[in-house]
């Protein structure tokens, strides 16, 4: 079997050419606004010290305080200030989207490029790991890996990646393979440049855009999944995780028939939502740079009955 | 000119161009005689089952692996009497070192487990002192009808609104729905649960707030039984069914926003088609084989997402089960769970890939 794939060349579909839509005066991207709310969490975690009032494990006042001047998000159970669990939680989350997030697309990209340029069996052989891999449900085996490996940090973060990487390594291969038949790649092998040189030289600057968009999309992934186990109880004990704060706030029995949930349950929902709001959107923006068709389709004007 | 592809374990490659027969760029496809393409079918439904089958073996392997190759000894801390999770029954101990057995060597190991699995035996349960299958034939039921309705509703939901929404595209209704679905895909589906609890069942109390039936009701019918069940399904289900939804109606909308332009739906239009026919026979009918390749790759969320929900509703399903292993760090449940949800993943996926290859006039059609 060869490896060469024919470049689909995509048929114009749009009923009215480019020209006719009529140009709307352009409005700040949805991909602003997926930064902004980053910020405000990347400016939380950065100073997230000064931030808050206590440390994490502080019991800093009396248990199940109403939000108050002295605890702006009131205290659990044991009286630790929430709003400091949820400030430090922002580190957590921020460390996942960036440690786990670069892990992933790290070794997606590099499985991808090596498949995609040296094409024939390896190809063959390491897209069908990706296969397996795609198939095989992995919030079950992120459990019982994160409960062999311990509840580290960094430990949570390797296992997130190493069963995350799959769909950047697909991504970034479609793109290697379309790049594999530009004239100045080709003019590059012919003159005797190594695969290591091309592939530095001439491959990596033209992934960069998707690698970027596939980072978006597997920091969002390692945020909740990271959540997700803490959730479950599998996250690090030591440190304060938005997950582990509702896991907390449901595993206390009255949690619902007192108000606790407004300040306890609540927040960290809506903090981990926002970030992968944030995410997502950034993701959007990038999508559109990349296959501009899409964001044509997301703003086409309705069809002329 | 149009290509013929073959789908292969998910990956589209080319298989030869159909041929221009009248000269002047249009294609004239032939289809292949009925056998044929039953022979193709077939080759196509063996190929996926033992591509799955191997699947399977690696799932079993990698249970096997991962006690032994991490860091750390599972059973150190069931001996020593000052750890939390000292098992003090020596019954119990001695099941969980025949479990590892991993004083024999690694093949002899291997082998063992192996014909224990083949056996259907997953172990025993450390923390409930009873067998893991036993304790997953209690959960599993629950989960596969939580799934089971949150990716059928989810598929029919997103299926007629995507095509909806690409309908009218750019209009107010579509716009809308892209955001709110774009929403709804970013959020995990434990936030989902959480907001959904505190709406329906907290700040507007119709819903039951956890488990699957009323605590020690007796019902004067099996119908009231029913009743019960389907009310405590509810907000499970709506959680699910919202983390499902995103991906499968974004795909359906711009997949049929892809094909509205092509020639075939003007002809459609002109013959007079009614509206319905167009949207569901002509436009929606492309989206339908990408849905279904989506469906499979979401039966893996499905059950990561059900983990969540049940864990938030104690729900006792399967997520219920993990949850309370993971506190006593009761290994064997949690390796049993995830070979039961995988094997379950595999099968459906099997499934779909079967009805795929029905489906796709592509395959085993010749040009």
């Amino acid at each position: 079997m060869t490896a060469t794939i024919a470049p689909t060349v995509e048929p114009a579909q749009d009923e009215t050419p480019a020209a006719a839509i009529p140009r709307r005066r352009r409005r700040p991207g949805i991909g602003w606004l997926g930064i902004f709310f980053l910020a405000v969490f990347v400016g939380m975690a950065l100073f997230a010290p000064r931030l808050a009032g206590y440390r994490v494990t502080e019991l800093a006042g009396e248990p199940l305080e109403s939000p108050g001047p002295g605890h702006l998000l009131g205290t659990n159970l044991v009286g630790q200030d929430v709003a400091s669990q949820i400030v430090y939680g922002a580190r957590m989350s921020l460390f996942m989207a960036i440690v786990a997030g670069g892990l992933t697309v790290f070794v997606g990209a590099l499985v991808g490029m090596i498949a995609g340029w040296a094409g024939g069996r390896t190809d063959a052989v390491l897209m069908r790991v990706v296969d397996l891999f795609l198939v095989i449900p992995s919030l079950p085996l992120l459990i019982v890996l994160g409960a062999y490996a311990g509840p580290s940090m960094t430990a949570i973060a390797v296992i997130v990646a190493a069963t995350a990487w799959p769909p950047s390594a697909r991504v970034i291969r479609s793109q290697v393979l379309s790049l594999r038949r530009r004239a100045h790649l080709q003019a590059s092998v012919g003159f005797g440049a190594r695969n290591t040189h091309v592939l530095r030289r001439h491959v990596m600057p033209e992934i960069g855009l998707i690698a970027a968009a596939s980072f978006v999309g597997a920091a969002g992934r390692a945020v909740m999944m990271e959540a997700g186990l803490a959730f479950l109880g599998l996250g690090d004990p030591t440190r304060a995780s938005w997950g582990r704060l509702m896991r907390d706030a449901l595993d206390f029995d009255a949690l619902f028939n007192t108000s606790a949930w407004q300040w306890w349950l609540l927040p960290p929902a809506v903090c981990i939502t926002f970030f992968l709001l944030g995410l997502t959107f950034l993701g959007v923006a990038l999508e559109q740079r990349i296959n501009p068709r899409l964001a044509r389709h997301a703003t086409a004007h309705r069809r002329p009955r | 000119m149009v290509k013929a592809m073959v789908r292969s374990s998910g990956v589209l490659v080319p298989s030869g161009g159909a041929v221009d027969l009248s000269g002047i760029g249009s294609t004239l496809t032939v289809d292949a005689p009925r056998s044929l393409r039953r022979l193709t079918q077939f080759r196509a439904a063996a190929r996926a089952i033992v591509l799955y089958g191997v699947t399977l073996f690696a799932v079993v392997t990698v249970i096997f692996a991962i006690p032994r190759a991490m860091p750390g000894d599972p059973i150190a801390a069931r001996e020593d009497p000052t750890d939390s999770l000292y098992v003090s029954d020596p019954a119990v101990r001695e099941r969980m070192l025949a479990y590892y057995g991993l004083d024999k060597p690694l093949v002899v190991q291997y082998r063992e487990y192996l014909g224990r699995i083949v056996k259907g035996d997953l172990g025993w349960s450390i923390s409930r002192n009873m067998p893991v299958r036993e304790l997953i034939g209690k959960h599993l039921p629950w989960t596969l009808m939580l799934m089971g309705t949150a990716l059928a509703l989810s598929s029919a939901i997103s299926f007629l609104a995507g095509i909806g929404a690409a309908w009218r595209r750019g209009g107010a209704r579509d716009r809308a729905l892209v955001v709110a679905m774009t929403g709804a895909r970013a959020m995990p589906e434990y936030a989902i649960a959480a907001v959904l609890v505190i709406i329906f069942a907290v700040l507007w109390p119709i819903l039951p707030l956890y488990g699957s039936k009323t605590p020690f009701a007796e019902y004067a019918s099996p119908l009231a039984l029913v009743v019960d069940v389907a009310r405590h399904l509810v907000l499970p289900a709506a959680a699910l069914t919202l983390g499902l939804m995103g991906n499968k109606f974004l795909l359906v909308r711009n997949t049929t926003i892809g094909v509205l332009g092509e020639d075939y739906m003007v002809l459609a239009r002109a013959k007079g088609l009614s509206d319905r026919r167009l949207k569901f026979h002509h436009a929606g009918r492309n989206a339908l084989l990408p849905f279904l390749t989506v469906l499979g790759i979401q039966v893996g969320f499905a059950v990561g997402g059900s983990v969540f929900v049940e864990s938030v509703f104690a729900y006792p399903g399967m997520g219920t089960l993990i949850l309370r292993a993971v506190e006593q760090r009761d290994y064997p449940v949690l390796e049993g769970c995830f070979l039961t949800l995988a094997t379950t993943v595999l099968i459906v996926n099997l499934l779909i890939e079967l009805v795929y290859a029905r489906l796709d006039p592509r395959i085993g059609s010749t040009s």
